[in-house]
């Protein structure tokens, strides 16, 4: 959500404080501000509105908020509409998933292109201007958080009617869109058309230069059915986002007056009916019993009984002996944890200290053995020299159809079956590894395996291993105590949840280095001629030193012969190189066995 | 036939153990694996008897030829050693490679893992698992996140079975198990590492599968102070002691007062820059006090019990760490270990 400085301060006109000041008090109090900009000389906030606050979807939740932070006072921005005439509308609500709605036409307009702060503001918030009363009422929206709509009168009447799609087939959106409609779908039609989504207008009464004349709208409605429709119809809006949280009906009248008056205002026209507003019933505000030590024995600091109670007072809370009634716009304080929440986060998570963690309890070991199992097979596995990898769980192709477990909705197409057996995943693996050709590979994975028997899901634990020497690989799985079949491309592959566990097991800590390899590896020869003999460890270690690590991947030497004419030793090395081009590999193998 | 199987693997067993050189063994090898070879005839003459004999015969004749060439294998590396032994410097004939020793790898996740689980162990952690294939009420329910909760949009799930089996989302989940198997068993210090899955197309930044880490304490008094001080201890200990970590307000619907830690932008330090979004700070987690609503679903009593959980991912900090731009290379990419160390 995008927030404008200079329109926060219409709610808060005493706020001073630096635009770096207030984005990093915004993010300490829960709402995560990523960072602030210029446009078009305004300063403007970049936020993270959490879920559970749909009151902070708008200007004047985060106002409330920064006025209890703050201590500032909050300024009503809403006046009374004067003038209503006794015209009834004659709207219509049949379904309980509206909660509230309130409506009154508006004569006589005069509809042009919106004002440049108008154009300015929505700007700011990434929303195209389109002409004065369509910018005027997202401007509400966004300063409240609450969506609401303007419908042309000549084009939908004034028969407005809120319902459950019965009748009609299809719905065309205000940007043309054209969605296929079912009867879980919440209306507001006339008797002859579709008018509107619940959270997205319609093409049939939109609003252009020429209207004249116009109905709006403020409502809320149940939030899991504007969820459901949006998902249904695969749309999300604006009005969508706000309008799945749990917004507070009590808001709607402050909102409501304040975009009727700004109607008046910059379109000229007249009310010209009575205000409608349904409401069929107010929810009931919890009743929460609170003691004031419980901030200090959760946060772990005093904070004093008198400022939590103050703190909620400010917040807009009813007190009486310690019960406390949240306002309505809070619909996420529901129990006393909310409330130790609210005191806490205005008295400050940074006045917790940082430098005080947990000291060692002893407490019952509850670790399964098999995860003593893993971690020693896993530091034996290392030291015969083989490399673990982590390998897709989710595979392209079923080893049993019959027993293979499928995913439902998985977006990557190609991988939708949980894998049966690991030595497919690892042949991946080896087949990249190829593909960079990768020196004489070894490596394992420990992870499970997934199969289906009867109604149950089964999950094993399978340690998959490769090894380009199978005489070693057989030899290495007789180290281990592993009895398996080797496979012709030497994998083998055994479960490993029924091998005994050890009762306890402190693994090793490894540093290593990784690599990801971009290019392929250049494997290089070279001999050098020596007088002497010389160890040829020694020479592996005097090359290597001389070749950038970051490039050498390997360095081995792979004969040795003395000339009988001359008894000179002819030493051949066999240099590997990474992430270079052919060119610069070769460059660095000549000059580094002096081959130029 | 049997009987005459057992008498050629006891004949030929002894008779590896035997040779001494490589050439011995390979003219071995092609007396009974070779194209004329003693195997190749056996099996040859399978197709003569009845089907039934053919099916078990040919598993017991393919055990014996994988026994036979596990024992030349062997022998073969015995020989190997012998003869490099013998040979010691004197590399005036052509010899075998000679190099630095083969070093083995654990994953750079794993590394984490352990690098976490040693601090958490040295406080009187266990490490937890649980299964991967979970159900509704284990990764959303008992975490107070009911069905049409928007909390749920921010985790795309990869259903099994929708709208009961799925893919754990998030650690998390593992709490859901543990507290309900060790709600008798209190006070409860439990660390658990975990591969979790969102339905993300994958690509350079992106992932279905990645890592997680969480920690939770149930006993009696736990508090944030305890839970800032532990986490902070974490993070020093992954990213040195100069670590500048921020504990802010957050949401989680399984905590309460929740808590989000960011760690001061290691590339700006704070200032704003593209890796951190121009916020300065790069966030890392989620953590808090455990909801009462979850310790209530496990039966744990709230007034008398409180604890935390924090988790956070793990690739991302791997990714820094091992300077690996694509997230792809963490699973099944092109992730590569030098063999020795030079």
């Amino acid at each position: 959500m995008k927030l404008i400085y200079s329109e926060l301060k219409k709610f808060l006109p005493d706020l001073k404080v630096e635009p770096q000041q207030l984005r990093d008090d915004l993010t300490m109090i829960g709402h995560f501000t990523n960072f602030f900009e210029e446009i078009d000389g305004e300063i403007v906030f970049d936020l993270d509105i959490k879920v559970n606050r749909g009151d902070c979807l708008g200007y004047y939740g985060l106002a409330k908020d920064l006025s209890v932070f703050y201590n500032l006072p909050l300024q009503n921005l809403s006046q009374p509409v004067n003038n209503q005439s006794k015209n009834q509308l004659p709207i219509k609500i049949t379904t309980e998933n509206v909660k509230r709605v309130m409506a009154v036409k508006i004569s006589n307009l005069k509809n042009n292109s919106s004002p440049q702060w108008l154009q300015t503001f929505l700007k700011c918030h990434g929303v195209h201007s389109i002409n004065t009363l369509v910018d005027l009422t997202n401007y509400v929206m966004f300063l409240y958080g609450i969506p609401n709509h303007a419908f042309d009168t000549a084009k939908s009447g004034e028969n407005l009617i809120w319902e459950m799609n019965s009748k009609f087939k299809e719905f065309i959106s205000l940007d043309g869109s054209k969605l296929i409609l079912n009867n879980k779908i919440l209306m507001i039609n006339n008797p002859n058309k579709t008018l509107s989504l619940s959270f997205w207008g319609g093409e049939s009464c939109a609003i252009d230069l020429e209207t004249t004349e116009t109905i709006i709208e403020l409502a809320i409605y149940d939030r899991t059915t504007v969820r459901q429709n949006s998902r249904q119809l695969k749309s999300v809006t604006e009005a969508s986002i706000r309008l799945e949280k749990d917004l507070d009906p009590e808001l709607i009248p402050t909102a409501f007056k304040h975009l009727a008056n700004l109607i008046l205002e910059n379109c000229d026209g007249q009310i010209n009916s009575q205000i409608f507003d349904h409401y069929p019933k107010k929810a009931d505000l919890p009743q929460i019993e609170f003691d004031p030590k419980k901030p200090s024995l959760i946060s772990g600091i005093k904070i004093p009984a008198d400022f939590s109670l103050d703190c909620l007072k400010r917040l807009g809370c009813q007190i009486n002996n310690l019960i406390i009634t949240p306002p309505s716009f809070r619909k996420d304080v529901t129990i006393e944890a909310d409330l130790i929440e609210e005191v806490i986060r205005f008295w400050g998570y940074q006045k917790i200290p940082t430098n005080q963690p947990l000291v060692f309890k002893e407490v019952i070991d509850i670790t399964p053995k098999e995860v003593y199992l893993i971690e020693n097979l896993k530091d034996q596995l290392v030291q015969l020299g083989y490399d673990e990898v982590l390998t897709w769980p989710l595979v392209t192709t079923p080893i049993d159809k019959k027993t293979v477990i499928t995913t439902q909705n998985s977006i990557n197409s190609e991988a939708i079956y949980l894998r049966q057996s690991l030595i497919p995943s690892l042949f991946q693996q080896l087949d990249q590894y190829n593909r960079f050709k990768l020196p004489e590979p070894q490596f394992f994975e420990i992870g499970k395996i997934f199969s289906k028997e009867g109604d149950s899901f089964v999950e094993k634990n399978a340690l998959g291993i490769y090894n380009h020497n199978q005489s070693q690989l057989l030899i290495d799985l007789e180290k281990l105590n592993l009895k398996t079949q080797i496979t012709d491309n030497n994998f083998a592959e055994i479960i490993i949840d029924n091998l005994s566990k050890p009762e306890k097991y402190i693994p090793n800590q490894h540093q290593n280095n990784a690599i990801e390899l971009t290019s392929q590896i250049i494997t290089l020869d070279a001999n050098i001629i020596l007088d002497t003999k010389e160890d040829p460890i020694k020479l592996i270690e005097k090359y290597s030193q001389i070749i950038d690590s970051k490039n050498l991947w390997k360095l081995i030497v792979t004969d040795i012969y003395q000339d009988s004419k001359t008894n000179k030793y002819r030493y051949t090395f066999q240099a590997s190189y990474f992430n270079l081009d052919d060119k610069t590999a070769k460059l660095i193998h000549l000059k580094t066995f002096d081959l130029i | 036939m049997n009987q005459n199987l057992e008498k050629i693997r006891d004949q030929y067993q002894e008779k590896v153990i035997n040779l001494k050189t490589d050439q011995e063994l390979e003219s071995l090898r092609i007396e009974l694996f070779g194209r004329n070879g003693l195997f190749n005839d056996l099996f040859t003459k399978l197709k003569e008897i009845s089907v039934d004999e053919r099916r078990i015969y040919g598993q017991e004749l393919n055990v014996t030829k994988n026994e036979l060439e596990r024992l030349i294998a062997i022998q073969s590396q015995k020989v190997v050693k012998t003869t490099i032994i013998k040979k010691g410097l004197e590399y005036s004939v052509k010899s075998k490679i000679i190099s630095l020793p083969k070093i083995g790898h654990l994953h750079p996740i794993t590394q984490t893992e352990r690098q976490l689980n040693e601090v958490f162990r040295k406080l009187g952690f266990s490490v937890y698992n649980s299964p991967e294939i979970v159900t509704d009420e284990f990764n959303f329910e008992r975490l107070n996140v009911p069905q049409n909760h928007p909390a749920r949009d921010m985790q795309d799930s990869i259903y099994i079975k929708e709208p009961e089996y799925l893919l754990r989302t998030q650690t998390s989940t593992i709490e859901s198990y543990l507290l309900k198997a060790k709600s008798q068993d209190l006070p409860i210090r439990a660390a658990f590492p975990g591969s979790v899955f969102r339905n993300e197309k994958v690509n350079r930044s992106n992932h279905f599968v990645f890592h997680q880490y969480q920690a939770v304490v149930v006993d009696k008094n736990i508090t944030m102070k305890d839970l800032i001080g532990t986490m902070d201890l974490m993070f020093k200990t992954l990213y040195g002691p100069d670590v500048v970590v921020r504990y802010r307000c957050k949401y989680y619907p399984e905590v309460e007062p929740g808590v989000g830690p960011d760690m001061q932008c290691f590339n700006c330090h704070g200032k704003g820059c593209p890796l951190c979004k121009y916020a300065g700070w790069i966030e890392m987690g989620g953590s808090g006090m455990i909801h009462p609503k979850v310790l209530e679903a496990a039966g744990i009593d709230p007034k008398v019990w409180s604890g935390f959980a924090f988790g956070m991912g793990l690739d991302r900090w791997t990714m820094a760490q091992k300077n690996i731009k694509d997230i792809r290379t963490l699973m099944g990419g092109n992730l590569a270990y030098k063999p020795n160390e030079l």
